[in-house]
């Protein structure tokens, strides 16, 4: 009963926030609202009792993937304006992707009602029952291939950034501290003498 | 398993009543005259003389990018050092993989100097 309200509570702010993020003029707004609508899917998850997978979802991408977000918003550089016009040339095929998106939740809806053995709702975990260490026992275990290729992934993925962004900027003045340091007399000071004889550094 | 995490949701009902609470506080009680040179950007008795919204260096993303990466590595950490007793050795082998995979990316862009910032 709680649970059912909890779930409306929380499914009606993912719902206002999903709009946000799409109807606020202020790209940063609408990156903040994105923000709420990830949280609000956390709390849908932990409702599932998924508990690993809404925190790392508030960890991961309320944490490091919204902040990129923002750094992304900031650095394009937007014009508003611009961007209003926008609106109407890219309707259709907004369209289609809101009319594909309507088919598929009415598919799932359909399918639910024809009462199918497999879609059963499961019962609530018993009492000590960890899904963090269920999880654990199998991905390391049976799907430890999958497991491996995720971290060949997230290699490409650094290699990728580092290509993409980072560039030598010719000409620039970088203090080396190391070389300052071993720097020594000999290298600096020169003796000149000049014609009353006397020696003087330069 | 749903019971323990009572207090988070009493924990987020009080914060975020006590936010709505003072921003309407703020509106009922507040006055409210609005004139143009009232919200108009102050800044140090001049004119503004740009936008806000200005380029960002393209290091930053990098700098981001690679903290989201490392901040999967560590969420993958999380279930096997609970699971540890149940994986066994094969679960810390596969672990020292995993690791030594991203540790190959992390010395790649310590050399290549993406940590610097010159």
């Amino acid at each position: 009963m709680v649970t059912t309200l909890l779930f409306y509570a929380f499914a009606s702010v993912l719902i206002i926030a999903a709009v946000g993020v799409i109807a606020s003029k202020n790209p940063v707004h609408s990156a903040l609202f994105l923000v709420l609508a990830f949280f609000e899917s956390a709390m849908l998850w932990l409702l599932m009792e998924a508990e690993f997978l809404a925190v790392v979802l508030v960890l991961v991408y309320v944490g490091a993937v919204m902040v990129l977000f923002l750094f992304v918003v900031m650095m394009l550089d937007i014009n508003v304006e611009r961007m209003r016009d926008g609106y109407t040339r890219y309707l259709p095929l907004g369209l289609v992707v809101a009319l594909v998106v309507i088919l598929e939740i009415g598919h799932v809806i359909w399918y639910r009602s024809q009462n199918l053995p497999f879609l059963t709702v499961p019962e609530p975990n018993p009492e000590g029952y960890s899904n963090t260490r269920e999880l654990g026992s199998v991905l390391y275990t049976e799907y430890v291939y999958a497991f491996e290729l995720a971290s060949v992934v997230l290699l490409l993925a650094i290699v990728a950034a580092i290509t993409l962004t980072m560039r030598k900027r010719p000409g620039l003045k970088v203090q080396d501290v190391a070389k300052q340091v071993a720097v020594n007399r000999d290298d600096r000071v020169r003796l000149v003498k000049d014609d009353a004889g006397t020696e003087t550094e330069t | 398993m749903l019971a323990t995490y009572a207090p988070v949701l009493i924990f987020m009902v009080i914060s975020g009543g006590l936010g709505l609470v003072l921003l309407f506080i703020g509106l009922a009680l507040g006055k409210g005259q609005k004139d143009p040179e009232k919200t108009s950007p102050y800044e140090c008795g001049f004119e503004a003389f740009e936008d806000t919204r200005m380029r960002f260096d393209v290091r930053y993303y990098l700098v981001a990018i690679l903290f989201i990466i490392f901040d999967l590595e560590i969420a993958f950490l999380f279930p096997w050092a609970i699971s540890l007793d149940q994986v066994g050795l094969f679960g810390l082998v596969a672990m020292g993989i995993f690791l030594a995979i991203l540790v190959v990316g992390f010395v790649y862009e310590w050399r290549k100097g993406a940590l610097e910032w010159d």
